[in-house]
């Protein structure tokens, strides 16, 4: 019976420890009181989250050995306009809010778009592009449909989607009993190996897997996308933003999205 | 990397990018692991009934987190415990911290058997002689205790090595992520660049299980010592 109660007393020790440790880290002088931006300036640059499996978006060049894309130009354009370079951190797309809103991660430049789910934990800066998003199936495939509803007459998990996105918010408002997936390329690559016959995705990066021979049987509408950075930092926002209107302006965007789509 | 590239291109494309974090990872995590697993077992074998019991309610707890849990804990949840350390190390950081908490738990079992598997009568005869328990610890007990350790260690090794491929959800580029960048750069070779990957870290596992798990288990059986 005592050693019991002391197992718990550990037990309950651990946790506290681990309180303590996570108060220690939010009340830290320095870590909350200078603005994110200063820091990046301070720092001499920003680190912004990405998720590499999303040609044209984002993707590492194996050859160049680089991270290239629209997303990768368009965070060079808002480092340009606060004078520091970019480090990126790629890493799982779900994982991207979290690392955000946990402050490993300065900024999200992923294609994500904007829902009002995300909005509530991070702020999005204006839209900077407008895609489809696509019900694509291997080519010999017969299946046609009219509506994302009909899927939901197909058999449980033959339809994939990439987790946290918004086609699998779409999904599960469609009915739809649906395969998740962490990235687009597993996905693919199941869709390829017969696992799923269905998936949804993103348009643009449909064309960057067209050696698996897919076609697409529907489309629809998507949200428009957004760079993304803590409610907290008005600052940071507020550089996003004037560097994305800039290049509006100046006709930079656009010369991007005829570069890479 | 050539435009199509053929899978010996793949394998030292991701043995060059992505070994040495995987390497560094695992030498890191096993080295904090050891410190800490030892004391862990030293706790446990001389500590007393308040030591022992930290020690395997340590354990219990921590064995019983997935790693990723860890890992995701010490990168997103609380990154401001490194906040001294360059931002853009801290998620490896957390990683090398959360492989070192759990392997730490692991190790402790080990070393606890491993002291545990040296006859006691060595330790009175050391006793007997004058050293104090400190004395008789260090000398006697310890050098035979960390060989018999060492084809378990081994085994620990393996172990470490294959979880420090959890890094790569939360940005750090190891084998397996360099992997995912090259599939995703050559979607039809996904499958294939799977296949060389799980290679690499066949290659890096099995020759040092055997040199130290088996070898060293012979060796120590002809010694006498140690049941392997």
């Amino acid at each position: 019976m005592r050693k019991g109660i002391t197992a718990i007393v550990i037990i309950v020790c651990i946790v506290a420890g681990f309180a303590a440790g996570w108060l220690f880290s939010a009340f830290l002088p320095g870590l909350t009181q200078v603005s994110l931006v200063d820091q990046i300036k301070a720092r001499g640059y920003i680190i912004v989250g990405t998720s590499s499996d999303w040609p044209p978006f984002e993707v590492f060049n194996t050859t160049t050995q680089e991270l290239e894309g629209f997303d990768i130009d368009i965070s060079e354009l808002v480092a340009a306009e606060l004078g520091v370079t970019v480090q990126w951190s790629d890493m799982d797309f779900d994982s991207l809010i979290g690392a955000c809103t946990g402050g490993t991660i300065d900024m999200v430049a992923a294609a994500i778009m904007v829902t009002p789910e995300r909005a509530e934990v991070l702020a999005h800066s204006v839209p900077y592009i407008r895609v489809n998003e696509l019900i694509i199936v291997r080519g010999d495939s017969i299946l046609t449909i009219t509506k994302l509803e009909d899927l939901a007459a197909l058999p449980a998990k033959s339809v994939g989607c990439q987790s946290g996105t918004t086609q699998e918010d779409e999904l599960i408002d469609a009915g739809v009993d649906y395969a998740s997936y962490v990235s687009a390329l597993l996905m693919l690559a199941d869709l390829d190996a017969g696992g799923i016959d269905v998936a949804f995705i993103d348009e643009p990066v449909l064309g960057q897997y067209m050696a698996y021979g897919f076609k697409s049987i529907f489309s629809v509408p998507a949200e428009p996308t957004a760079l993304w950075c803590k409610w907290e930092e008005p600052e940071l926002m507020a550089a996003i933003n004037k560097a994305l209107l800039e290049a509006y302006k100046d006709g930079t965007i656009d010369a991007l999205i005829a570069k890479w789509f | 990397m050539v435009e199509t590239p053929d899978l010996p291109s793949i394998f030292f494309y991701i043995l060059v990018n992505g070994l040495p974090l995987t390497l560094l990872l695992t030498a890191l995590g096993l080295l904090g692991g050891f410190f800490l697993g030892l004391s862990l077992a030293i706790m446990r074998v001389y500590g007393g009934k308040d030591l022992d019991l930290v020690s395997s309610g340590y354990g219990k707890v921590l064995r019983g987190i997935p790693l990723l849990v860890l890992i995701y804990i010490f990168v997103f949840g609380i990154p401001g415990i490194f906040w001294f350390i360059d931002p853009l190390m801290r998620p490896l950081f957390g990683v090398i911290l959360a492989l070192a908490l759990r392997s730490g738990a692991y190790q402790s079992q080990l070393f606890r058997g491993a002291i545990l598997s040296v006859d006691p009568g060595q330790m009175m005869a050391a006793r007997a002689m004058g050293m104090s328990q400190f004395q008789a610890f260090r000398h006697i007990v310890l050098p035979q205790a960390l060989r018999l350790a060492i084809p378990s260690w081994s085994n620990e090794y393996a172990v470490v090595i294959k979880d420090s491929s959890y890094a790569y959800a939360v940005g750090i580029i190891e084998m397996l992520k360099v992997a995912f960048r090259v599939s995703a750069n050559y979607p039809l070779l996904w499958a294939p660049t799977m296949g060389v990957v799980a290679i690499l870290y066949f290659i890096f596992t099995y020759p040092i299980t055997r040199i130290f798990g088996e070898r060293q288990t012979k060796k120590l059986k002809k010694l006498g010592m140690g049941g392997g």
